[in-house]
């Protein structure tokens, strides 16, 4: 028990032997701090006897201001009269009286709580009047029995019994902020959301959402281990959109990392139908996929596998045909070898299609693979950096199902390719720096064996990742032909104030056209298209990418640009794609399109945000959405509308209007965020 | 534990007083003995020790009626213990009055003060400049 | 018009060719970015300099088409990394890689899945070429310390 000391101006001990402070007297027990005008000791009664004003403050911050008050030197039981409790400096509850409890319990009679700044004369924007309030420090929660909820003194909401957490509290069992969706699919709704703590690692939330047209329950659950988390979300409905039929979907995911650098995933995703996503606004999914992963990594080796099931909701593809079942297993391990770097490894793959029947519709293929590299790198002189080297890849195929290729193919493809590099560096004025690097890549490879079908590798990028790549390929089952070169030259410009501007050119010349590559992808013929990708970097926050491929008539094929302003007050992202027409893609039409969504703090208490996407070659909008916040010390309020135009047979566009208003200063997030105006008056 | 009548000195004035000294002198005009050299003065439970002393005799009855102590007094009953840079003990007002850096104990309470005027008689006290108090809780274990 | 070899004799570049060890994310992107800086810059455990690369790589769908179906994604990569003279740990220099890939996903499942591996393994290699182009803009200043 430690000892209570008092410090005071003068103290005077009557023939009763109390003892009597005045002037500012302070009195501190074990953490906590009292002060007041006047304090009366009696030590037979074991009572403290204390005069206004009083300012009490507890061991672990809260606050209590009173009038008058009685208690024990512990300052542990006893009554306050005319008190005020404040909660991490956000929460005030005022009472006629509070008595506290075994130094755990302030119980408040009379009492009005907010966490909104309170000035003479004006009713605060929130606060709820109640018979009682016990604040329990111990669970950190709050009990209010009769309680009447007033927005500016007009009272809204009578609530016979009420539990909060108090802003102490990070996680708590209780309910959440009630959500309104409007839709025109779903009319006007409201979720319900119910959060439950089930330990310290695990949690449930259940999210009733009930509207005219819909009753459904969603839920999400989430558990964490040391190495590992799965979380799960999901949802049951009935709704008047399919009626008589139980909808719903899954989504799981869960990660375990068993020992550095190994890490097992797994994904799982299912749907009742193919509407049920863009109906309740979940996902823009239209392929969903389930799958488990493995991969093991170390400073020279990868091993990666995972087996996947896939299925689909697009109009024109069949699941069984997708093909829904593939899986894949690959090693890689590179090493230091005769003063270069020797690469080698191998793949196992395998692709399952359910439809019955023969051709590319019912095809299944396996494959097994194996590849060995080996590249020296060498500075010349005037500081030429060549590397070179050869690799050779085998592949044995099994193709069942499919009249067009024999049962079994064996490949070989044996290449040889030399990279010359020519970096260059200025120094300009005021510590700028200038890089300039040609690039010269020479390769040649040649494929040996039967014809196999072409499932890896029909959707092929050109970028600057792959300008010097021995292939643009990104599978295993077709492969570059003949010879070719691949020309590039890069600068790059790095000032002293941050900014940063970087170029990169590059064009592939083939020997003999690739018949494998589409127009699409800039690749095809005897030379490539341009490719030209830049990149710009200015201190105020401001990011440009771009990168485009086009022809020799000024052409342009797949482009992309994206642009990033982050500041203190504006976050903003706007992005640009075009993409042609590529049938070996499976892109029956062109896409031109441009994305925007940015988010503006006006003032501390005002944020605007708007996001749309616009399809330039139909010339409509996909989405479109706009929402404002306001927030201040004690409320927010975010009114956000959304509208998706995507429009299917039977989806007809849809609007959601969402409402949230959340009361600050109960737990723990949301606390102080916007300090409180002055007092007008 | 005895209900300590917190913050009061338990001594009687009234009790006769003898001064034990390393050394004495008097001043017949006023009519006071200057004590110095580790001075101790008893008077029933209550000793007093002090670096000087001197004692005022009352003229109408000869008996001791003031004793003024300086340079650094202890105060010792039974039950309390005092300390102060000087005090002033009035036998017949029955006030003991110890300035400069009192600090009483009392069991386990203790009080401390610039200044501290204590009513032997009434047993009431006065406590002024950055007074502080520590104490401890009735009735503990 | 003032520009000289990186690496020629003498030159800045030698203080970064085979200096440098370096410690990538124990993930596949982070082994293709290892790869990709070892083939540029050479590869030495016992180097005297550290590079300390971490990788966040999100993923966007891009094109939304008319009938609802995601043909587009868009990896967007950054990878903020450290150099650092060893043993003692100072750091000498730091910035962020910042780049994106995209990839298809109009073909089939299989396809889409090795458009998507391969998108990430040339935004790996982008994002090593963009902390390359920094070091050898750097090497003079590294020369000179």
């Amino acid at each position: 028990q430690g000892t209570a000391s008092l410090v005071a101006d003068s103290v005077t001990v009557d023939a009763a032997g109390r003892l009597i402070a005045e002037g500012n007297v302070e009195a501190f027990y074990d953490g906590s701090r009292l002060s007041a005008a006047r304090i009366v000791y009696d030590q037979a009664a074991d009572r403290l006897s204390i005069d206004g004003p009083i300012f009490l403050q507890g061991p672990d911050g809260e606050i209590v201001t009173a009038e008058r008050a009685e208690l024990d030197p512990r300052l542990e039981n006893g009554l306050l009269r005319g008190a005020r409790l404040v909660l991490e400096r956000q929460l005030q509850l005022t009472a006629g009286r509070i008595d506290r409890i075994d130094g755990r319990y302030s119980a408040l009679t009379r009492t009005a709580a907010t966490a909104c700044q309170v000035c003479d004369g004006r009713a605060p924007l929130w606060e709820i009047r109640a018979a009682q309030v016990v604040h329990d420090e111990v669970e950190r929660q709050l009990y209010f029995e009769n309680a009447t909820f007033l927005i500016r003194g007009v009272p809204v909401l009578w609530i016979p019994a009420m539990r909060l957490p108090d802003p102490t509290v990070e996680r708590a069992t209780g309910l959440l902020v009630p959500r309104i969706r409007t839709t025109d699919r779903l009319g006007l709704g409201i979720k319900l959301p119910y959060f439950v703590t089930l330990g310290p690692s695990r949690d449930l939330t259940l999210t009733p959402y009930l509207s005219r047209e819909t009753t459904s329950v969603e839920a999400r659950y989430r558990e964490a281990w040391l190495s590992g988390e799965i979380e799960a979300t999901g949802a049951v409905s009935r709704d008047s959109l399919r009626p008589g039929e139980v909808r719903g979907y899954l989504f799981a995911d869960g990660e375990w990392r068993l020992a550095p650098g190994r890490t097992l995933t797994f994904g799982l995703e299912a749907s009742s139908d193919p509407d049920y996503l863009t109906d309740y606004g979940i996902s823009d999914r239209d392929r969903l996929t389930s799958f488990v992963g493995y991969a093991a990594v170390t400073a020279d080796s990868l091993a990666e596998a995972h087996l996947a099931y896939h299925r689909t909701f697009r109009e024109d593809e069949v699941d069984g045909a997708l093909p829904p079942w593939e899986g894949r297993a690959a090693y890689e391990r590179r090493m230091a070898a005769f003063g270069g770097t020797l690469t080698f490894g191998g793949a196992a793959e395998a692709l399952l299609r359910t439809t019955d029947g023969t051709g590319d519709l019912a095809r299944d293929v396996a494959r097994a693979g194996a590849f060995a590299g080996w590249q020296r790198q060498a500075i010349l002189p005037a500081g030429f950096v060549l590397s070179g080297g050869g690799s050779v890849e085998l592949g044995f195929y099994r193709i069942a199902d499919d009249p067009a290729f024999d049962r079994t193919v064996t490949r070989v493809t044996p290449a040889v390719q030399a990279t010359l590099r020519w970096p260059l560096i200025a120094r300009g004025t005021g510590g700028t720096a200038h890089l300039l690097e040609p690039l010269l890549a020479v390769a040649w490879s040649t494929n040996r064996g039967g014809a196999v079908p072409n499932e890896d590798s029909a959707v092929v990028e050109f970028d600057e990742g792959n300008l010097d790549a021995l292939t643009r390929y990104p599978g295993e089952d077709a492969r570059e032909d003949g010879a070719r070169v691949a020309v590039g030259l890069s600068y790059t410009l790095i000032a002293a104030d941050g900014t940063e501007l970087g170029l990169t050119a590059g064009r592939i010349y083939r020997a003999e056209a690739d018949t494998g590559f589409d127009l699409a992808s800039g690749l095809n013929g005897l030379s490539s298209d341009w490719l030209l990708s830049a990149r710009l970097d200015l201190p105020l926050g401001i990011t440009a990418r771009a990168r485009t491929v086009f022809d020799d008539d000024l052409e342009f094929d797949k482009t992309e640009a994206r642009l990033a302003w982050a500041s203190p007050t504006v976050d903003l992202s706007a992005t640009y794609v075009y993409l042609p027409v590529a049938r070996s893609e499976g892109r029956e039409e062109s896409i031109a399109e441009w994305t925007v969504d940015g988010r503006w703090q006006v003032t501390p208490s005002w944020s605007l945000a708007a996001e749309g996407r616009y399809d330039l070659s139909d010339a409509r909008p996909v989405t479109a959405g706009f929402g404002v916040g306001w927030r201040n010390e004690c409320v927010e309020v975010d009114v956000s509308i959304s509208r998706s135009y995507t429009s299917g047979e039977e989806q007809d566009p849809t609007t959601d209007f969402g409402l949230e208003v959340s009361l600050l200063g109960f737990s723990a997030e949301g606390v102080g965020a916007v300090p409180p105006g002055r007092c007008r008056n | 534990q005895t209900n300590l009548n917190l913050g009061s000195i338990d001594a009687d004035p009234s009790l006769p007083v003898e001064v034990t000294a390393e050394s004495l002198s008097v001043d017949q005009q006023t009519g006071e003995a200057r004590f110095s050299g580790n001075v101790v003065i008893g008077q029933g439970d209550l000793r007093l020790a002090a670096a000087e002393v001197i004692v005022v005799y009352s003229e109408a009855s000869g008996e001791i009626a003031r004793l003024r102590a300086s340079g650094g007094v202890t105060f010792v009953t039974p039950t309390e213990a005092a300390e102060a840079q000087a005090a002033d003990y009035d036998l017949t007002a029955g006030t003991l009055t110890l300035t400069g850096e009192v600090l009483l104990t009392q069991g386990a309470n203790a009080l401390s003060a610039n200044r501290m005027v204590v009513n032997l008689t009434t047993g009431t006290a006065q406590l002024d400049g950055q007074v502080r108090t520590v104490l401890a809780p009735q009735g503990t274990p | 018009c003032g520009f000289t070899p990186v690496y020629a004799p003498g030159g800045p570049g030698e203080v970064l060719r085979g200096q440098v060890a370096y410690a990538t994310p124990a993930t596949p992107a982070g082994y293709r970015l290892r790869a990709r800086l070892e083939d540029r810059l050479g590869r030495n455990e016992g180097a005297p300099l550290g590079l300390t690369v971490t990788l966040e790589i999100a993923d966007e769908a891009t094109a939304i088409g008319a009938d609802g179906a995601q043909t587009r994604f868009t990896l967007l990569g950054r990878a903020p990394w450290r150099l650092e003279s060893r043993p003692d740990g100072a750091v000498i220099a730091e910035g962020v890689a910042d780049a994106f890939t995209a990839y298809s996903a109009t073909g089939s499942t299989v396809a889409t899945e090795a458009a998507a591996r391969d998108a990430r393994d040339r935004l790996a290699v982008i994002l090593a070429d963009q902390i390359v182009t920094r070091l050898l803009a750097l090497s003079p200043d590294l020369a000179a310390r």
